[in-house]
């Protein structure tokens, strides 16, 4: 029941983001070439070009065979055509995708570990100063925008300091290979991944706490304690554990932040992800590309939403039951 | 329910920080044209002086005064973030408390939209739009609440729930009350607390991410915006100019968030009671 019902949502969701994609050029006042393609481009087409288009996305035939057309369109994988890149979207954005997926993996990772452990800690140590220390600084960092905790770490350690390197994700023509290869991309990952890594954190380390604190109040953690359990493996193995299940699922809900945060993220450290691509088309107007790249950002979100959910439901059979 | 939120949230540090830190930033933005002698567009004197007795926090790079940028600026973010907030507040209430009211098959159609509208992302959602329309600050408040209402429609739809079970609103409709009656009368004023929380989050949110959006350059250009400082002031950031330039609204901006984020806890473990209650345990 729970499986068949989320799919119907991620279905609906999907024809939503679809339908905005489609009417919004075709709502704009004017010609829905220019719309579509934006003024730069349509001045520079030829009325040969322009007639072909407009055939193309069956511009001149109702609502209802346009949209069949589009649709079959994205189906052969064609999003349009990247005036300012100068090749088809879809190849603008898959050179870019695999370095947003690296950079929003990790962060997810590590931000989830990271939450848990601080969580678990603090939520054990209820009222004392590690644990205030550590509340209060976490949600003061959560207020800030992953954007500005961008530039400040950008500033710091990339203008003042120096040591990370300001942009791109890899030293360029530099023929590096192997270890070396791999360094070099975590030295131009690092700075990012921290910033993203340091607002991510919060939710997992709240919920965490929260959870441990509800838990530790159980019976089964006093049996555990009068059986003489050592501290250590009533914090991890009793408490902790049973904290995991609501992180897991906010992190299905955090995904689609972090995915925006990373495309603001990449913007300051001009990292050659989708964000820098997203930015790039905005400031240039090429609209096919922007839509293309939100299309393709929401598509990854849906399916990465929807398999967690489903990785859900086998973490926790009750899940299954209940609805 | 019978918790007085309000002095639950007094009485946390947390919640009395947030109190105190939110009615300085309305205080400043409502008293903005007060606190400098500037216009916020107007043409101040040189462009790029550092901070000085005239400009306390120096002038752009069009000689505008950046302490008046800012104060005025914390008004954008204060209307477009009550405004969204207030807004999908009504219709997250107008939308659960039907869904659970009415249930059946107008229920399931309900919720099945709201499920579906939860999984996807507002922000990458709002800048398509957002940059077709170059929304001015009422399309910017529509179009934020367009996409913040579904969560809290889910909250208030559970609450609601539990709440149309209870004796007084039996009582009610037994006296014949009809839905809106129900909602006004019985209904809201005992989901206050979650209304409240609900409307922080929303607020969080939309401050946020106008914040973005204005930081990507694609809002409304003569609207001052702290976002809309931060991605003018990047450009120069190879000049000494962000010391007083891109620092300050962005500090602004995320001790606003972090205001909320504040009330946000604390209203929680208000209404968390296994939260708030100092429960015995082991390490203690």
């Amino acid at each position: 029941m729970k499986k068949a019902g989320s799919a119907v949502s991620y279905l609906i969701a999907f024809v939503i983001i679809l339908m905005i994609n489609f009417l919004l050029p075709r709502a704009m006042p004017g010609d829905p070439l220019m719309a579509i393609y934006g003024e730069e481009a349509l001045i520079a087409m030829t009325p040969e070009l322009q007639a072909e288009l407009t055939q193309r996305f069956s511009l001149d035939k109702p609502l209802g065979a346009q949209f069949v057309s589009y649709i079959k369109a994205l189906l052969h994988g064609d999003m349009g055509y990247s005036y300012y890149y100068n090749a088809p979207v879809f190849d603008v954005i898959a050179a870019s995708l695999p370095w947003t997926l690296l950079l929003v993996g990790l962060a997810v990772l590590i931000s989830n570990l990271l939450g848990i452990i601080l969580g678990i800690e603090s939520g054990y140590r209820r009222g004392k100063t590690t644990d205030k220390v550590l509340l209060t600084g976490l949600i003061s960092l959560s207020g800030f925008p992953d954007f500005f905790i961008g530039i400040l770490l950008l500033l710091f350690f990339g203008v003042a300091l120096g040591i990370v390197p300001l942009a791109g994700a890899l030293t360029p023509y530099a023929g590096k290979t192997g270890l070396a290869l791999i360094i070099d991309v975590l030295h131009h990952l690092a700075l990012p991944l921290i910033a993203l890594v340091i607002v991510r954190v919060t939710g997992a380390y709240l919920l965490t706490r929260n959870t441990m604190v509800t838990t530790l109040g159980e019976g089964f953690i006093l049996t555990a304690k009068a059986k003489g359990c050592r501290e250590r493996e009533i914090r991890y193995r009793h408490a902790g554990r049973n904290s995991l299940l609501p992180v897991v699922t906010a992190a299905g809900l955090q995904l689609a932040s972090s995915v925006t945060g990373a495309l603001f993220i990449e913007i300051i450290f001009s990292y050659p992800g989708v964000g820098s691509l997203l930015y790039n088309s905005l400031l240039t107007r090429d609209y096919p590309l922007m839509q293309g790249i939100l299309l393709v950002t929401t598509v990854v979100i849906l399916v990465a939403n929807y398999l967690l959910d489903l990785l859900y439901t086998r973490l926790d059979p009750r899940v299954a039951y209940s609805h | 329910m019978h918790i007085d939120y309000w002095q639950e949230i007094k009485h946390d540090s947390f919640g009395r920080a947030g109190l105190v830190l939110i009615s300085l930033i309305v205080v400043l933005a409502i008293l903005a044209p007060l606190l400098t002698s500037y216009q916020p567009h107007e043409y101040t004197g040189s462009a790029f002086s550092p901070p000085s007795g005239q400009h306390l926090l120096g002038t752009n790079d069009v000689g505008q005064d950046i302490w008046t940028q800012l104060l005025f600026g914390a008004r954008t973010s204060l209307i477009v973030g009550c405004g969204a907030a207030v807004l999908a507040l009504l219709i997250s209430v107008l939308v659960g408390c039907t869904a659970a009211l009415f249930g059946g098959v107008y229920d399931r159609l309900i919720m099945r939209l709201v499920d579906a509208m939860i999984v996807i992302p507002p922000v990458i959602v709002v800048i398509l739009v957002a940059a077709y329309l170059r929304p001015n600050m009422l399309l910017m408040i529509l179009l934020l609440a367009a996409f913040l209402w579904p969560g809290g429609a889910r909250v208030i739809r559970a609450q609601t729930l539990s709440l149309k079970e209870r004796m007084h609103v039996s009582a009610a409709r037994t006296f014949g009350a009809g839905w809106p009656h129900l909602l006004v009368h019985h209904i809201i004023p005992d989901l206050g607390p979650v209304l409240a929380a609900t409307l922080i989050a929303d607020a969080r949110r939309a401050i946020f991410m106008e914040a973005g959006l204005s930081f990507l350059g694609i809002s409304d250009p003569s609207v001052i915006s702290w976002g809309k400082m931060m991605q003018h002031a990047l450009r120069f950031s190879y000049l000494d100019v962000w010391k007083w330039w891109l620092l300050p609204p962005g500090f602004a901006l995320s001790l606003l968030i972090s205001t909320l984020a504040f009330l946000g806890f604390s209203l929680e473990k208000a209404l968390n009671p296994r939260l708030r209650k100092g429960v015995g345990h082991a390490g203690h």
